[in-house]
């Protein structure tokens, strides 16, 4: 069967001692971002990506990824035990999983968290498998207006899904579009606002935006606030939930991760949106739901099942149509780009070794995590009383290095200042910065596929609604738009759950 | 009459006006073509209008929101990492990579409002160390270690 050819030379690629190297530090470095509060895994990514420039294209995604799906796991450890969540998806595990550590059960908890993520991790490894090839069929049937109108898609799906108002994520996706047009026209050549600073000729670097906004902006906002991190000094006695916990969280999990395999997939969707929803899924379910936010141990396997399969799913429109779901997938499309390669459905035929051993990674990475993370839960803790103090200078710096390095440029220093200084301001002011860097990313593309779509139309806007599949996706974004202003509830719900 | 202005709506919508009317203006050279056969300028300046509309609108909201101030800003971590960000930027061209790690760690490190002068600079040291042995013994970047 195609499948387990496909699935061989992907495990012959994620095999090597190379990449299992490469994996196991993905995934180190993701355990460790996700339990430090403090610094997020977009940061730690956006921070390495300069770094991946030597490596192999395959080697440079696992470890990437290993990042992304490691701090999902690291995440729920601080969130059960300090109810502090190191990562956004894993708020909603402090609920019942801080609970049944104060009734001395962390360890269960620990436990099922990592069981949950692991059958999740599987689970979500084999959706990928199954969805990509006929997804990658889908898409060759694309032309320009059908990219179009899947960016549309993809930007409307960031605009919904941003917390905060949607007129602001609006302005923002325009605001990155607009600044991913800086450079060198491609069709004639003509230099668009560059300010005749030749630096700006190929545009404005990508690594500069996304280190400044996302790591430097973060870390000089996070020091203005007063830090508070009481550590529960907690004694694992029995590490094991019973029998019975297990049984029941089975149905949990097998939700959860349903849930995150569909709401990953989804633009704008991702770890943190699945878990929410899959907590709040369970507790309807439940035949006890008072029990949920005292202990409940489904209120722990579900969020956890759902993030982890979130993080892994949000990678198939990524891999299969080129299409970035969420700001982190962005920046992993700018790590192909760094290698020289160019996103798209063609990706799947012209590179399978990269594709499928992306893919195959990522189940042995959730092997990794499980075993790294129980056995080390107190090297983890530990860590958490190193006071922040000693370790945003090592941040400050890294950045500046990361940034400096893929050009040998101090400019390039000098933008990554400017764009975390615009991106205290944009958070001061309440705007998002990832529908930015989303629209930044695909801004050059839209252009292009738009020009062309236009230009085979003749000038003829009415071609993205008459093809078929361009119609139908711009008809999707606009239910997403019509969604988005029905239950303004719920967003408002989702914002006051984030803090 | 207590004012009504949403400070932070208020500032957003100015910055996008801003860099619409400065997009326009930095793409006025650009010939926009027509819709089917699109110049360079074309979609820089739809966008700039569009920003510049939606910056309006957001402006005349923010005049008749709830009042909200613009909330606090942090003055000395902003300016110390900054600082520091610029350290880099003019320092590791002309003194290596060693010299310059300890500046920024240091500079950087007093951004914290515990910071201790002794820990910091033993901090500094030590980053700076490992930031050479890292990323030039180690990962072999073309960076000087030292300013000779």
């Amino acid at each position: 069967m195609d499948l387990i050819a496909n699935l061989a030379t992907g495990f012959a690629v994620a095999l090597t001692p190379a990449n299992l190297g490469f994996c196991f530090l993905g995934a180190l470095i993701g355990t460790l971002v996700g339990v430090l509060p403090g610094i997020a895994p977009i940061t730690t990514i956006a921070i390495l990506l300069p770094f991946t420039f030597t490596l192999e294209p395959a080697s440079s995604l696992i470890m990437l990824a290993g990042i992304f799906y490691g701090a999902q796991y690291g995440g729920s450890t601080t969130a059960i035990l300090v109810n502090v969540p190191g990562e956004s998806s894993a708020i909603v595990t402090c609920l019942d999983g801080h609970q049944m550590a104060k009734q001395g059960r962390a360890g269960p908890a620990l436990a099922i968290a990592a069981i949950a993520s692991f059958v999740a991790g599987t689970i979500a490894t084999i959706v990928i498998a199954t969805a990509s090839v006929p997804m990658a069929a889908l898409a060759l049937k694309f032309t320009a207006p059908e990219y179009f109108s899947l960016m549309v898609l993809g930007l409307t799906g960031a605009v919904v899904l941003a917390h905060g108002a949607p007129g602001k994520a609006v302005a923002m996706v325009l605001l990155g579009l607009l600044l991913g047009l800086v450079g060198i026209d491609v069709n004639t050549g003509a230099p668009r606002m560059t300010l005749d600073i030749p630096e700006l000729g190929d545009g404005i670097g990508f690594v500069p935006i996304a280190i400044g906004m996302f790591g430097v902006a973060e870390l000089a906002v996070t020091l203005g606030r007063p830090q508070d991190r009481t550590l529960l000094d907690v004694k694992l006695h029995q590490l094991w939930p019973t029998r019975e916990e297990i049984t029941a969280c089975i149905p949990a999990m097998l939700r959860g991760t349903a849930l995150g395999s569909v709401l990953g997939v989804l633009p704008g969707g991702g770890a943190a949106l699945s878990s929410f929803a899959a907590y709040g899924l369970e507790k309807k379910v439940s035949r006890t739901p008072e029990r949920f936010g005292r202990g409940a141990i489904e209120g722990v396997a579900a969020p956890e099942a759902a993030n982890n399969a979130g993080a892994q799913t949000s990678f198939i429109p990524l891999l299969t149509l080129g299409i970035p779901g969420n700001a982190i997938m962005a920046l992993m499309i700018g790590a192909m780009m760094i290698q020289g390669i160019q996103p798209g459905p063609q990706v799947m035929t012209a590179q399978p070794q990269l594709f499928w051993g992306v893919i195959a990674s990522m189940w042995l990475g959730n092997v990794m995590l499980v075993i790294l993370n129980l056995p080390l839960i107190g090297v983890w803790v530990s860590l958490l009383r190193v006071p922040y103090r000693l370790m945003f200078p090592a941040i400050v710096l890294f950045c500046c290095i990361g940034t400096y390095s893929i050009n040998n440029s101090a400019f390039e220093v000098g933008l990554m200042l400017m764009f975390a200084a615009l991106g205290v301001f944009f958070i001061k002011v309440g705007a998002e910065p990832a529908p930015f860097i989303l629209g930044f990313i695909l801004g050059p593309l839209m252009e292009e596929n738009f020009r062309r779509a236009m230009m085979i139309s003749r000038g003829d806007l009415t071609v993205f609604l008459t093809r078929p599949i361009s119609g139908f996706l711009l008809f999707l974004s606009l239910l997403l738009l019509i969604i988005l202003v029905l239950p303004a509830v719920r967003s408002k719900r989702a914002a006051v759950f984030q803090e | 009459m207590s004012s009504r202005i949403s400070f932070p709506d208020l500032a957003f919508a100015v910055f996008l006006i801003a860099v619409g009317a400065l997009a326009l203006a930095l793409s006025s050279d650009l010939s926009a073509g027509s819709a089917g056969s699109m110049g360079p300028g074309y979609v820089p300046r739809a966008l700039a209008i569009l920003i510049i509309l939606i910056g309006a609108g957001m402006a005349a909201r923010a005049l008749l929101a709830a009042r909200e101030r613009l909330p606090g800003v942090a003055l000395r971590p902003l300016a110390l990492i900054g600082i520091s960000v610029a350290l880099f930027a003019l320092l590791l061209p002309r003194a290596g990579l060693a010299l310059t790690s300890f500046a920024v760690v240091l500079c950087a490190g007093f951004a914290a409002t515990d910071a201790r002068l002794r820990e910091n600079a033993l901090l500094a040291v030590g980053l700076a160390a490992f930031a050479v042995a890292l990323f030039v013994l180690g990962l072999g970047l073309p960076i000087r270690i030292w300013p000779w």
